[in-house]
């Protein structure tokens, strides 16, 4: 308890400068890689990505981000050991957050197709071994959060998989795709704003003291998705045909109609990002602050300040804005084979996917729910080519991941512990 | 630094299989294209352009074969495709062993100052006007290649392929007769005409049906890919 009395203000320091740095490179990687796909499909320019990731990220972490921060903060680690000794859960939180961001860093240097995800859940579960004990990690959720890790691309490729059938049934495989495109694409967008709105309302926001029943959150997010349909609407209007390039690929035109609503899941994306992937830098951050600031309560029974989830909103939005645009644009060149159309299918289907882990609380990897869309789209016959060897490379990336970030976290906490103690 | 992108999704997604294939086909076709004037040449014994027309032939059938190792090369096993990577390579093959056998006809007029027996003119002249409808109805195929990716190779877009299958399975079969057609011509003279020109021009005959075959095996191809 007096070590947090002495150094309670460095820690709460330490702790931002820590999480300001993971939430850095997740702006600067994981969203940037989650929003390439509209930039390279031509639907948003880079600076509109990034316009769109500032608002959304921040929505995404505040409406919907609760469930997930709070499975990082105190869901991995059962601290009733330590009570007495609440700096210990301290020190490993800041241990694992920067062992988290270094080997993050470390990843993306080499071109790893590392999640964020994985290495802070590998660097709790780390700390907790050997600061506390095996007993003291909740193995039950441990399990359900690799299981969801596991089922989540599934689930995302099978929503994309349905999602492709039906633009073919009802677009590309009729007689006048192009005008079933304009009269379908309002209803594509509205499954958009309603299916986001209605995961993320349902049953009301608790944490934001907003309380709905059941048919009120449908009805709203009713109204959110016809709200959203209605601008879709307004860009969908000034598509015109293109005979030219409708020549060399007759569906070129069709794919048109699809670019504007690439806009809309640009958003969906953005937002799911925030609901899932912030909390992978808050969650320890808010932890450190929640046992300092009540004098060392381990079971952190206080409600987390909003204005974390400003640092942690800031420090993506730093890390895209120095560095995630170049990434956004390396990427919107390099899956350029993603058209409209497609890219409209697996962004809804990974979006709606990344959210509904949110609200299970289930810290999962927009990129590789992503992955797993395309692929639903590819198992569709809908892609040219697909190289499975990416799917090896995440698998070894997972084995890798958890105990590198583990290894790292024991050694940051054994390094905090001689400094403080 | 982080701004070296670890996106598995630009791994993830290769480049379409298909565009180098229809790229491909429609260098073939331009090599094809040329045959009609190299018999032109030839009928105005003009051996010179002859030459030079199999120059561009020969460069043409280069280009297809680098077209050609550049995709074997861009397709390893770990692909997922949405039709069989095996007959993906055959349907590439057959394409270019159409430029091949174009090649292989301008080299035996440039290797021999050939004089067309008057007999077959009319019949050669059919010959090779059925040859060229049924390369471009095969190229046609060919083009719908990435619309069928599009709509799953199902629906609409599937009845068409198999139409365009139809046609040049029937072009084909017409082909054969007119085939026979020219060889009996040319049979029923042989014995008036220098021996070594009559093993030739069987030669050059069987060579230009070859083409229309391998246009049918194209269509056997696709036809593959529509019941995959």
């Amino acid at each position: 308890m007096e070590v947090i009395a002495a150094y309670g203000t460095i820690m709460i320091a330490l702790a931002v400068i820590f999480g300001l740095y993971m939430t850095w490179g997740i702006g600067a990687n994981d969203l940037a890689n989650a929003m390439g796909t509209s930039v390279g499909a031509g639907a948003v320019t880079v600076k509109q990505a990034i316009g769109i990731a500032i608002v959304f990220e921040f929505s995404g972490a505040v409406l919907a981000g609760g469930n997930v921060t709070q499975t990082i903060r105190k869901g991995i680690i059962d601290p009733t050991n330590i009570v007495a000794t609440p700096e210990i859960l301290v020190y490993g939180m800041l241990a694992a957050l920067l062992a988290a961001a270094v080997w993050l860093m470390i990843a993306s240097s080499k071109g790893w197709p590392v999640s964020t995800t994985h290495s802070i859940v590998g660097a709790l579960i780390g700390f907790a071994v050997v600061g506390i004990g095996p007993n003291a990690v909740n193995w039950g959720k441990v399990g359900n959060i690799v299981a969801s890790w596991v089922v989540s691309p599934v689930i995302g490729g099978t929503i994309a998989f349905l999602l492709v059938l039906s633009t073919r049934k009802l677009i590309f495989d009729t007689d006048n795709p192009l005008r079933n495109a304009k009269r379908c694409a309002p209803f594509y967008i509205f499954l958009v704003g309603f299916i986001i709105s209605l995961v993320t309302l349902f049953k009301g926001l608790t944490h934001l003291n907003i309380e709905l029943s059941g048919p009120q959150s449908f009805g709203l997010a009713i109204c959110i998705g016809l709200m959203t349909s209605a601008i879709g609407m307004f860009f969908i209007r000034k598509v015109k045909e293109d005979p030219e390039a409708d020549r060399d690929f007759h569906f070129a035109s069709v794919e048109k109609v699809f670019t504007p609503m690439m806009l809309f899941t640009a958003c969906s994306m953005a937002f799911a990002h925030g609901s899932n992937d912030v909390a992978n830098g808050i969650g320890p951050l808010a932890a450190v602050i929640s046992i300092v600031t009540s004098g060392g309560e381990v079971m952190q029974s206080s409600k987390m300040p909003v204005w974390i989830l400003f640092v942690g909103g800031t420090g993506i939005v730093i890390g895209l804005v120095t560095l995630g645009y170049r990434v956004m644009l390396t990427v919107g060149t390099k899956i350029t084979e993603l058209t409209p159309s497609r890219g409209f299918c697996a962004e809804l289907a990974a979006a709606s996917t990344v959210v509904l882990a949110s609200r299970t609380g289930l810290p999962v990897s927009t990129t590789h729910i992503l992955v797993g869309a395309v692929l639903g789209v590819g198992l569709a016959r809908g892609i040219g080519a697909l190289d499975l060897r990416v799917i090896l490379n995440i698998i070894v990336s997972w084995i890798v991941t958890l105990p590198a970030g583990a290894i790292m976290a024991m050694v940051f906490f054994f390094f905090l512990k001689g400094v403080f103690g | 630094m982080v701004a070296m992108s670890t996106n598995p999704l630009a791994g993830l997604l290769r480049k379409s299989p298909f565009k180098p294939i229809q790229e491909h086909m429609r260098t073939v076709f331009s090599c094809v294209m040329l045959l009609p004037a190299l018999f032109d040449a030839l009928y105005r014994k003009e051996q010179g352009e002859v030459t030079e027309l199999a120059g561009q032939i020969g460069v043409l059938e280069t280009e297809a074969d680098g077209i050609k190792a550049t995709y074997r090369h861009n397709m390893p096993k770990t692909l997922l495709l949405p039709v069989d990577r095996k007959d993906l390579l055959s349907l590439i093959h057959e394409q270019d062993s159409v430029a091949d056998g174009v090649e292989k006809i301008s080299q035996l007029l440039v290797n021999r100052d050939m004089t067309v027996p008057d007999a077959i003119k009319g019949g050669l002249d059919e010959l090779l006007e059925g040859t060229m409808e049924i390369i471009t109805q095969a190229k046609n195929m060919i083009e719908e290649l990435d619309e069928l990716v599009h709509v799953g190779f199902s629906g609409r877009e599937h009845d068409k392929v198999s139409r365009m299958i139809d046609g040049v399975r029937k072009s084909e079969h017409n082909l054969d007769k007119i085939l026979k057609k020219v060889n009996r011509t040319l049979f029923s003279v042989e014995k008036e005409l220098d021996p070594v020109s009559v093993m030739f021009w069987y030669r050059i005959i069987e060579e230009v049906g070859n083409l229309s075959d391998h246009a049918e095996n194209m269509a056997d191809r696709l036809l593959l890919f529509l019941s995959k």
